[in-house]
């Protein structure tokens, strides 16, 4: 571990976790964003698979397109209640009304990839349009355009993982197989293909999750520590 | 006299269905995700978040039962959709916020706070989209609009009241604390919904 990187995880550990969107900060799994189509639609690898592709190509793109368009309207960091009040709807529509923009296109592209199998994906790909994961950005202080296309290719590689894991293990759960291979001979837990099924089991990952991510973060942060007290020593040496 | 008891039969059946049998997050995860971040806000009450969600669906019905059938019959396409009836979202919303910007109600500055975070949702969204996909009438859209929206703010009563009870309780093993438990506690719900109506979600 580089002495920069360790003297940051210590003096700056929040910053440090806010960055990383497919792990440590998950925005499903750390912040609950995107929980509808992963529980009702994320029952088997293929339509986790053609979920991801239409959130890759929606996410980024609409978030570059409306963090341009309100430019004009930002929210500043210590904005006062008038701000809100004045600009919060204003920004919200204009990153719902990009992010249906953008499907206008993606749309097409995604029928000529997948056909009639997009039509698994129901009412929840046009809802992808006003998902919070796409939207959240309207209720935070204004981003430059090129920390918006940095951070939504990260949240979309973070989404997407936790899409297709989910998708697996309930397909792997529900019906025994894996995209569409059969895995086991039977299929443990039904359940999972249902709703209900699919907020309980990504409760748990979420649980199995969270605590990986503890763990990983003591790790980090004893490795920085020794980091720090080496390059100490060593310096000290060098002086002696 | 009969045609008038049949329509509010069907609008009120709309709404029971949308309430109980079909309810937006137990049976469909719509809003889910607005409602998790609403049980950890403790600056936004849950209940006006839910009031105007309710109205929000209730208004929108009508003009979104309109102005998708003539989308439709001016031949836009399934790409068009989101942009017809977030459009639609955008109408109601305006008007909302103007209302609530000429009038002097208690909790304004509120309100006006809540407005986008409760219009621009997917429950709200999700409602309309099921409206146009199972061609619900006039009556039966507005009747499932109220319903949802009802049947949004009792979830969100019972999951408030639930984290309330569940952030405090030391025998939650500490992993499972926050989402992860509030997930299964809204999973465990929907399983008890299930058992009074079966489950088939129509997407």
């Amino acid at each position: 571990m580089k002495q920069s990187k360790a003297e940051w995880i210590l003096t700056k550990p929040d910053q440090f976790t806010h960055r990383h969107r497919i792990f440590i900060n998950n925005p499903v799994m750390m912040q609950g964003m995107g929980l509808a189509p992963l529980v009702v639609l994320a029952t088997s690898g293929k339509n986790a698979l053609m979920l991801a592709v239409a959130a890759a190509l929606l996410l980024t793109p609409s978030r570059l397109l409306a963090c341009l368009l309100s430019k004009p309207l930002p929210l500043s960091e210590h904005g006062g209640s008038d701000e809100l009040e004045n600009r919060l709807l204003f920004r919200g529509l204009i990153y719902c009304l990009s992010a249906a923009v953008v499907y206008l296109a993606v749309y097409p592209l995604l029928e000529g990839w997948f056909g009639t199998d997009l039509l698994t994906l129901g009412i929840y790909l046009p809802l992808l349009t006003v998902e919070p994961l796409l939207i959240y950005r309207f209720g935070r202080v204004q981003e430059p355009p090129r920390k918006a296309l940095v951070k939504g290719l990260r949240t979309t590689a973070g989404y997407a993982l936790v899409l297709l894991l989910v998708g697996c293990v309930r397909e792997l759960l529900a019906y025994g197989t894996v995209f569409g291979f059969q895995a086991a001979d039977f299929a443990p837990l039904p359940v999972a293909a249902l709703p209900a099924g699919g907020f309980i089991l990504l409760g748990v990952l979420c649980a199995v999750w969270r605590a990986l991510v503890r763990k990983y973060k003591d790790f980090l942060v004893a490795e920085a520590r020794n980091q720090v007290l080496a390059n100490h020593q060593k310096e000290a040496n060098r002086e002696g | 006299m009969n045609e008038v008891m049949e329509t509010v039969g069907i609008f009120f059946g709309y709404a029971v269905l949308a309430l109980f049998a079909q309810n937006a997050i137990f049976t469909r995860a719509l809003g889910v995700s607005r409602l998790v971040q609403l049980t950890g806000d403790n600056r936004t009450s849950s209940l006006l978040f839910g009031v105007l969600l309710c109205v929000t669906q209730v208004l929108l019905a009508p003009l979104a039962w309109y102005l998708g059938g003539l989308a439709g019959r001016l031949g836009l396409g399934a790409s068009a959709r989101p942009l017809v009836y977030v459009g639609c979202i955008a109408l109601v919303c305006l008007a909302e916020h103007l209302v609530l910007q000429l009038t002097n109600l208690p909790r304004k500055d509120q309100l006006l706070r809540i407005l986008p975070l409760a219009a621009l949702n997917s429950c709200v969204l999700g409602t309309v989209l099921i409206t146009r996909t199972q061609a619900f009438t006039l009556t039966q859209s507005v009747g499932f609009g109220l319903g949802s929206g009802l049947g949004y703010i009792l979830a969100v009563m019972l999951v408030t009241e639930a984290q309330t009870r569940l952030s405090n309780s030391q025998t939650i093993p500490s992993a499972f604390r926050g989402l992860p438990i509030l997930l299964i506690y809204i999973g465990i719900l929907a399983l008890a919904i299930y058992g009074f109506t079966g489950h088939t979600v129509i997407l």
